[in-house]
This record gives structure tokens, C-alpha cells and sequence, in this order.
């Protein structure tokens, strides 16, 4: 199904079938249209306020104004959220996948009192959405003294992304089959070394996909970080842009240039391993 | 032995910080409190009494909070089905449009609201801009100022930001489709429509469950969007629940009314999570 | 064994994490404050914190800064940890500056008033609000603030508007005049709540008067019955349908700003701070100045306060540092920087910018202020406050019902 060497014709049809072709045009205008803030917000981030003000929305900027994005890296200080959002994502995200996979295959291999409840209260906990409950967060966190660190941070991070991953690399798990681990059991090897030596290996595109995800949602938690991280030292790239957009909104230059700063590491991460996307996403909740 | 250490570490991170708080939303819901000094105390029903008869907001985000979530579970999927129905068939540059589509979703949610403020800009916004440049001035609107709009204008921005998610989950559906099916469809002389109609959608509907609940799951996460939008402005005509919780607890100070609010929003959950969760492990259970 | 090395890990990370958060020395000074519009306010806190580490070596100030409601927040949740700074910037007065004092964040300064005999050295209209706490004086006066409007020059003279009204009926003719020649007459940003308040809080002032207007600000009297604050919302209705650059719900104050400075509107309800925004611009000579004719002697105005925190290790160079703030000399040399006029007594004003000179001789000519509502009331009702504001602004709600649906949420209060 991924030849275009024919394109428009239906499977192994000859002609060129006009529905298609139409349809075809459709997606494209859908595409300008899906295109287009892009597009707005990158010509705004390089004219200056005069010239936003003075132009139309479409019109590219004559003279660029990269000076707009030395000024919202220096005013935003991005040179801090960079590092943070950079130090609890490179913390999180690894560490959260590996506790998951732990955790997952345990309850997929391993007969535990209780292992039936433990799953269902972690699947349960893949439908409920933490933005609920963002005071009880906060008084937890507060109650071990941790507001405005990065432990503070990370930990409830942990927390809410066990469900999503345990619930997908549980249904992964179960699907090795069972010879492979039980030899290497009877063999004398220790569940810690079947589950490195073994089921990690096989897992890998799965974890790959899980670890995309994950980067691109911790990289991108706004809510949580609102209420733990208050510090401006601590903030993350969210809560910059947030801050930079209540305090300099009128210099819409800027103001563009801070939001292409922040989307832009995101946006890279994804074009390079789109494919882990689509997987990632799939693996779990289309299962057939 | 271990089982319980390959679980601990994972489980642990739950219970603390993501489980608890759910317990304790519960409890705090039933005290006067103002989150930080040691002065809390029982009130019973009061904080329930208070949201529910005399707070002039919570209505306006309980309907808001309907309303949004009704819209989130129609139009994304929709527009996430047409998208994937086109980009499946025979077509030049499925790839790029996939990836296009898809771009949004892994965009800081914040970065998105702050992208999409900047569209609605009155004055110098793109949509305003177009809307004079096309000789539609009386279509003008104060898209975030305007009570009447303001909601539906986030809900753009929110369409924008989630439909390629449903877009990849039906993708993947489609993907799953068999093709001996079809093709046997098609010499039986099936038309394209009773080929859909007959075929594709019976085969598709696992997925269309699962996006419809996943869509309506996200919507109750829909907090950045708002807050980074309107925040809950003008006059409190975007306010949602998840937002109203957090403002009252955690800027107004009153953790005993934030938590009633987030109490009534997790009831509301959990009446649409219990259904899906005993659909997902029957499903779990036939599969094994 | 895998597994444990991993936590061991883990429990090493967490470790650097809180060494790392607290490795801040002991002679470490940290500032809250805002973070200001005008870059040369910015400048002049740099050089001040500056200065002051040369004059005192092994302290270091830090100052970090952060927009008024993630400000007002970040206090609340400071209150009640042990995290948060050695001074804190917050309004005087019982409402904003109030709240912490009431929730223990502010220490009691007696001690360093006389020890720095602040008393003699700054303005006493700025002094009064830190004797209206209870348990002692609390916070420093930092500066001082008048909110007037200011008007584009052109417009008026388009409108044929020849000397500033010395009555609020001759602002409304103006304003009317305004709108016959198809100019609004002013502009507000609607997004920050608290700027359209200022107008509702002027016209309250201007039908209540003084005693009336302070008795509904603190709650004493029924909003209900007092048929001024009925009024007052009418008449602001009035202001937000016929005279306001519209639309103004949607856009922030800054943005109403650059509108102003666009010419788009006549008139802007803004502090004295805005001078400096304009000399920033290069545009002062285009703008004039008066105050808003409420007909009483007050000046719709405030004070903003350092506080020192309850919590801090430091209050002794933190009170060194606030005093050094406070100086003459240091008044003096970044005079303008913060504002048209300084809290300290003995500073000289010698400014030939017409707009500062204006400041100077409004902030004379009154003899008491009113604070903003937003510092008057407490959090809940503000926020309540501005629901109604902008349910009027927004024609939801009939003027007529709003003083009522105010009084509403304050009878139900606890």
C-alpha cells in the first residue's frame, strides 16, 4: 500500500480515478489550512512590532528581525528553562520507563498476592486525568518539603506516567512467548536477569516508541510544573512562554519568537523519529 | 521476593503521588482549609453546599465543562476520520500530510493557546486581518473578548491541536481493515460506498470506541489550552471545572472548595471510566 | 544486581537535587518582586543590587521577578513552606499587603524603623499603610504611585477639546465630544482584570464620595442598598459601551498600550510609571495629563512595600538592604526609574519633562489616597469584583442588578 509509482488509480486498477484526485486537492487545502498558524506565527516572529502592526498577517517579513529571538532568549530567560525542562526530562524519562517496565513485567511473569488489584488500580489510573486534582498534588509534594525542586517535580511525574506505560508494556509482555523466560529459569537465572537479558532486548521498539512519548509529554507538561515549580529558576519551557506571554504580549515579535523556541526542540524530536510515534500510539490502544 | 522488588519502585511512585491524592481530594473536599498553615478543620457538607448554591461560577464551568466535552468527542474524531479515510487511499504525498497533521499533537498545549491567542488578536490577529483583507469587516469578532465566542474559539484551537491524535489512532484502524475483504468485496461488485459502509466501518469500530473514549478522556484534560487562552475570561464565561478547582485552591486559597470541585469532576470521570474499563479488560480476558 | 544500582541511582540523584536546592549561602539575600514594564526600572535594580554587594562583601542579593499573579501565588505557597525569599514586594495596604501579614509571612519591622529612623526620612501618606497591621509595623514604603489619564494631544484638539475638565460631568462632554468626531475616548485591556477596574473604582469615588466609597470597599455597608453603588455601575456601562476602544475584552493592558500609542484612542487611566514607558518610546511630548475629576481630595493611588519574610535567616541584611534602597543618595540618583515621585522625603525634583512635572505637582496637590479595589478587597471578592466588572463591560449583566449580584456573594461569605 506505500507505492505512489501509480498514484490516483485504485488497487490495481489502470485509470486514473477522479474521486481521488479530488479528494487529493481536498487534503491539500485542509493542509494550507492546518499550515497556516505555522506559517503566521514564523513571519511574525522575524518582522518588527512596527511592521506587525503596519503589514498584513500573510505578508513575509522584508528585513528579518532575528534580534527578536536574542531578545525573548534574554528577557524570557530561556537559557534557564531550557536547562531545567532539559535536566527533568533527561531524568524523567528514562528512569519512569525503566521503573514501567520493571513493574510490568512483574505483573505479567511473575504470580504476586495482589497482582490482580495492583493492575487494575494502575489501569485504572490511565483514565484519570491529574489536572482533577492539582491541589492534593500540591499538598502532597509540599508535605515532604519538595516545592520548587526537581525531585518535587519529577516524582509525581513518575507517578502519572506508570499507568500509560505499564498498561502497554504489560500487554507486550504477555505476548513473549512463555518458553523463553521458563528456560531460563529452570536454568537458574534470576528474574532481574531474565527480564534484562531477555525481555528487554525484545522489547526494545516498544520502549523506543514509549520513550519518544514520554520525552514529548514531559517536555511539555504545563499544569503540574504551575503548581510545583513557583521558583523562576526552576521553571520549565511552558512556564516561560506563560510568563513571557503575560509580561511582554505587546511585542508580538518577541513574543512569536519565544513560541518558536519553544515549540521547535518538540518539532524536531518528532520529525526525526515520527515513525515511534505512530507505534507508540498504536501499540497501545489499537491492538487487534 | 523478586516479583515485589522489580514492582516496588513503580507502584510506590503511584500510590504516593498519584493515587493518594485521589483518596485525599476526597477527604480535603469535607474541610476548611487554605492549603498551607495547620489550621484545618471538619465542616462536613459545607464546601459541597457552598460550590453548588452559591458560588456564581461553578455552573457556568460545569456547562462550560459539558459543552466541551460533547464538542471534543464530535468534531476532533470527525475530522480525524475524514483525514484518515483520505490519507489511506492511493495518493501522492501521504507521508508529508501525515506528518503535518499529526505536528500539532506533540506541540506544548501551552505553546498552542499562546500560538492561537495570537491569531485571535482583535487588532492585528490573523483572523481579524484576513476578515478585513477580504472585505468582510462586519465578521470581525473579539474571538477571546466576546463571552458569546470565546468558547468556541478555544475549541478551534483545541480541533487544531488534537485532530491528527484520532487521525493516527483511525489510521492505524484502517491499516487493520483486511484487504482480502475488500478486494473479494469489490469483485462481489461492491461500490465504494457499500464497500465502506459494509466493510470498513464494522471493521473499524473497536477503534472508533477507543478514540471516542480516549477524545472524551482528553477533553477532562483540557486545562493549558483554557488557562493559556482566556483564563476562564471574559468574566468567567470559559471557566471549566479542572481550572475552577485549581483556581480556587490553589490562587483563591480555599482547598476545601477546590477540592468539592474536583471531587464532583472525578465522580464524573469515574462514571465514564468504570463502562470502558470493564470493556477494555473483557476484552483483556478474551484475549488471553 | 540491577536493579538496586538503579536505585541507588535514583536515591543519588535525589540527593544532588536537594543538596543543589539548598546550597544557597547563608549570606544569600533573596528578592521577590515583579517584573517591570520599563527596562530602566530593571537597569536600576541591577545597578542598586550592585552597589550594595561592593559595600558589603560576602552578601549577595538575588533578585527574581515574575508577573503579578504568578507573584501573588508563588507567596501564598511560600507562606506555608519553608522555601521562599528573605524580602517579598507587595502592596501596603490591608487587602493584598494584609493577606500575607495575616497569614505570618511578614515580620514585624518596629525594631529596624528605629533603628533607620525610617519615620523621618520617607513621605507619610506612603508610611500609612504600614501602621494599619496589627502586631506591629510591617513592610517598607519602595514607591509610591498616583493612577491619572493621560491624553493624546491630537485627538483632543481634533475634538476641539481645549483645557483638561475640572469635572467628571465635563470628562463625560469630553468624552461625547470624542465620540462625535469618531475617536474612542479611551482604551482599556480587558484580559487583566484589573485594569477596567480602575475605571469602575474612579466612578465609585466620584458618586459614593469619600466615606461611602471607603465603608463599601471594606464591606461595611450593603452594595445593595446604596443606591451611589447602583449608579456607579450604570455609569460605568456607560463608559465601557459608548466611549471604550472597543474591542477591549480580548486584548491585554499592554496591548491597549500600543493602541494608545497608535493613536487609536484619546485617553488612557494610567500610574505615573507610564511616564517612563512613553520616555522609553521617545513620544512624551504627544501626551498630557490630569487627574480623574472625582470631586473628592483623593488621589486614586498606592504604595508598594518590601516586606521582610518571617522566614528569612538574613532579616538583619535584608533590612540593610531595603534601608540602602530607601537612601537619599540612592533615591535621588535613579529618581524617575521607578516612578514620578520617591518615597523618600529629601530627594530633589528637578525634572524638566513636562509629564514629570505634572506628577509632581498632582501628588501635592492631594492630601489622601484611595487604593485600587484590588488591593482593598480580599482575593475572593476581588475575583468576584471583576466577574461583575466584566459581566457589566461584556452587557451580560444589567447595570442595575450588579451592585446586588455583588453584595450576593459577599452575604454569603463565612
Amino acid at each position: 500500500m506505500s507505492g505512489v509509482a501509480s498514484p490516483f488509480r485504485q488497487a490495481g486498477a489502470e485509470r486514473v480515478d477522479p474521486l481521488l484526485v479530488a479528494l487529493w486537492i481536498a487534503l491539500i487545502i485542509v493542509a494550507m489550512v492546518w499550515i497556516a498558524p505555522f506559517v503566521f506565527i514564523i513571519f511574525t516572529s522575524l518582522k518588527s512590532n512596527a511592521t506587525v502592526m503596519g503589514t498584513g498577517a500573510f505578508s513575509p517579513p522584508t528585513s528579518l528581525a532575528w534580534e527578536n529571538f536574542t531578545n525573548a532568549w534574554r528577557r524570557g530567560d530561556f537559557g534557564t528553562t531550557v536547562v531545567n525542562s532539559t535536566i527533568i526530562t533527561v531524568i524523567k524519562v528514562p528512569l519512569g520507563l525503566m521503573i514501567s517496565a520493571m513493574a510490568a513485567y512483574s505483573l505479567s511473569r511473575i504470580q504476586i498476592w495482589g497482582h490482580k488489584v495492583v493492575f487494575l488500580a494502575i489501569v485504572f489510573g490511565t483514565m484519570i486525568p491529574f489536572q482533577v486534582m492539582l491541589a492534593p498534588i500540591f499538598k502532597q509534594v509540599n508535605s515532604f518539603g519538595l516545592i520548587n525542586t526537581y525531585v518535587g517535580i519529577i516524582l509525581p511525574y513518575l507517578a502519572f506516567g506508570v499507568p500509560y506505560q505499564v498498561f502497554i508494556l504489560h500487554n507486550f509482555f504477555r505476548d513473549v512467548p512463555k518458553e523463553l523466560s521458563e528456560a531460563a529459569l529452570i536454568d537458574g537465572a534470576s528474574h532481574f536477569t531474565v527480564f534484562r537479558r531477555i525481555f528487554l532486548p525484545v522489547s526494545l521498539p516498544v520502549l523506543a516508541a514509549l520513550l519518544i512519548l514520554d520525552f514529548v509529554a514531559t517536555w511539555n507538561e504545563f499544569a503540574m510544573a504551575l503548581v510545583i515549580l513557583q521558583d523562576p529558576d526552576r521553571w520549565t519551557l511552558p512556564l516561560g512562554l506563560m510568563s513571557f506571554q503575560s509580561q511582554f504580549a505587546r511585542d508580538y515579535g518577541q513574543l512569536n519568537a519565544a513560541i518558536v523556541m519553544t515549540v521547535l526542540p518538540a518539532a524536531i524530536v518528532y520529525l526525526i523519529f515520527q515513525r515511534y510515534f505512530v507505534s507508540g500510539l498504536t501499540s497501545g490502544a489499537v491492538k487487534e | 521476593m523478586q516479583g515485589l522488588m522489580l514492582l516496588a519502585p513503580a507502584v510506590l511512585a503511584y500510590a504516593v503521588f498519584a493515587f493518594y491524592p485521589m483518596i485525599d481530594v476526597i477527604q480535603l473536599s469535607f474541610m476548611k482549609w487554605n492549603g498551607l498553615n495547620a489550621d484545618k478543620h471538619w465542616v462536613g457538607l459545607d464546601n459541597y453546599r457552598y460550590v453548588l448554591a452559591d458560588d456564581p461560577v461553578f455552573w457556568v464551568a460545569f456547562k462550560n465543562t459539558l459543552i466541551w466535552t460533547f464538542l471534543s468527542v464530535i468534531f476532533p474524531p470527525l475530522i480525524g476520520f475524514g483525514l484518515a479515510l483520505g490519507l489511506n487511499q492511493n495518493i501522492p504525498g501521504r507521508s508529508p500530510l501525515r506528518a503535518l497533521f499529526y505536528m500539532p499533537v506533540i506541540i506544548a498545549p501551552i505553546a498552542v493557546a499562546t500560538m492561537w491567542r495570537w491569531m485571535f488578536d482583535p487588532f492585528f490577529g490573523l483572523f481579524n486581518s484576513l476578515l478585513s483583507a477580504a472585505g468582510w469587516p462586519n465578521l470581525i469578532q473579539d474571538w477571546l473578548g466576546d463571552r458569546n465566542v470565546a468558547l468556541y474559539s478555544v475549541f478551534i484551537g483545541y480541533v487544531w491541536e488534537v485532530a491528527g491524535f484520532s487521525m493516527v489512532l483511525f489510521l492505524a484502524g484502517l491499516q487493520g481493515v483486511s484487504q482480502t475483504l475488500i478486494e473479494a468485496a469489490r469483485i462481489d461488485g461492491a461500490g465504494r460506498f457499500q464497500l465502506f459502509r459494509y466493510v470498513t466501518l464494522p471493521a473499524l469500530r473497536p477503534t472508533i470506541t477507543i478514540v471516542l473514549i480516549l477524545s472524551l478522556i482528553n477533553s477532562l484534560k483540557a486545562f493549558d489550552i483554557v488557562y493559556g487562552m482566556t483564563g476562564g475570561g471574559p468574566a468567567q464565561s470559559t471557566q471549566m471545572l479542572a481550572m475552577w478547582a485549581y483556581t480556587q485552591a490553589m490562587q483563591l486559597g480555599d482547598f476545601g472548595r477546590g477540592s468539592a470541585i474536583s471531587v464532583v469532576l472525578l465522580l464524573i470521570t469515574v462514571a465514564i471510566v468504570i463502562p470502558y474499563l470493564r470493556w477494555t479488560l473483557k476484552r483483556q480476558e478474551a484475549y488471553q | 544486581m540491577q536493579t538496586s544500582r538503579k536505585l541507588r541511582r535514583v536515591a543519588l540523584f535525589s540527593a544532588i537535587a536537594m543538596v543543589v536546592a539548598s546550597a544557597a549561602s547563608a549570606q544569600e539575600v533573596k528578592v521577590w518582586t515583579l517584573t517591570f514594564a520599563n527596562d530602566s526600572a530593571n537597569k536600576a535594580w541591577a545597578d542598586i543590587v550592585k552597589e550594595f554587594e561592593a559595600a558589603n562583601p560576602g552578601v549577595t542579593i538575588k533578585v527574581e521577578g515574575r508577573g503579578t499573579d504568578e507573584h501573588k501565588s508563588a507567596l501564598r505557597v511560600a507562606s506555608g513552606s519553608d522555601q521562599g525569599p528573605d524580602i517579598y514586594f507587595m502592596w501596603g495596604g490591608l487587602g493584598l499587603g494584609g493577606e500575607f501579614v495575616k497569614a505570618g509571612l511578614s515580620l514585624p519591622l518596629d525594631k529596624y524603623y528605629s533603628q533607620y529612623k525610617w519615620d523621618d526620612e520617607l513621605l507619610s501618606p506612603a508610611l500609612s499603610f504600614s501602621k494599619q497591621y496589627e502586631g506591629g509595623r510591617h513592610g517598607v514604603p519602595y514607591t509610591f504611585h498616583g493612577e491619572a489619564l493621560y491624553y493624546n494631544k491630537a485627538l483632543f484638539e481634533k475634538a476641539g477639546i481645549t483645557t483638561a475638565p475640572a469635572t467628571y460631568d465635563e470628562l463625560v462632554a469630553d468624552a461625547e465630544k470624542l465620540k462625535a468626531a469618531g475617536i474612542p475616548a479611551i482604551t482599556f485591556g480587558g484580559t487583566v482584570n484589573w485594569h477596567v477596574m480602575r475605571l469602575m473604582d474612579m466612578i465609585l469615588e466620584t458618586k459614593c464620595g469619600v466615606d461611602k466609597h471607603d465603608r463599601l470597599m471594606s464591606m461595611q455597608v450593603n452594595w445593595a442598598d446604596e443606591a451611589c453603588a447602583t449608579a456607579s455601575f450604570e455609569e460605568f456601562h456607560k463608559w465601557t459601551s459608548n466611549y471604550t476602544l472597543k474591542p477591549f475584552m480580548g486584548i491585554d493592558q499592554a496591548q491597549s498600550f500600543n493602541l494608545f500609542l497608535g493613536n487609536r484612542a484619546a485617553m488612557m487611566l494610567e500610574g505615573d510609571w507610564l511616564v517612563g514607558q512613553l520616555k522609553g518610546e521617545n513620544r512624551t511630548a504627544d501626551f498630557g495629563l490630569f487627574p480623574f475629576p472625582t470631586g473628592t481630595d483623593r488621589l486614586y493611588g498606592f504604595a508598594e512595600y518590601n516586606y521582610i519574610s518571617t522566614k528569612s535567616k538574613v532579616p538583619d541584611i535584608a533590612a540593610k538592604f531595603l534601608n540602602y534602597l530607601e537612601s537619599t543618595d540612592v533615591q535621588q540618583k535613579h529618581l524617575g526609574d521607578f516612578g514620578s515621585i520617591s518615597v523618600n522625603k529629601n530627594v530633589k525634583y528637578t525634572s524638566t519633562e513636562p509629564l514629570d512635572q505634572k506628577w509632581i505637582e498632582i501628588f501635592g496637590k492631594f492630601p489622601a489616597t484611595f487604593v485600587n479595589g484590588d488591593q482593598a478587597f480580599p482575593l475572593d471578592v476581588t475575583t468576584e469584583y471583576f466577574r461583575v466588572i466584566n459581566e457589566v463591560a461584556s452587557d451580560n449583566l444589567d447595570p442595575k442588578a450588579a451592585a446586588a449580584e455583588l453584595q450576593k456573594f459577599i452575604g454569603n461569605r463565612s
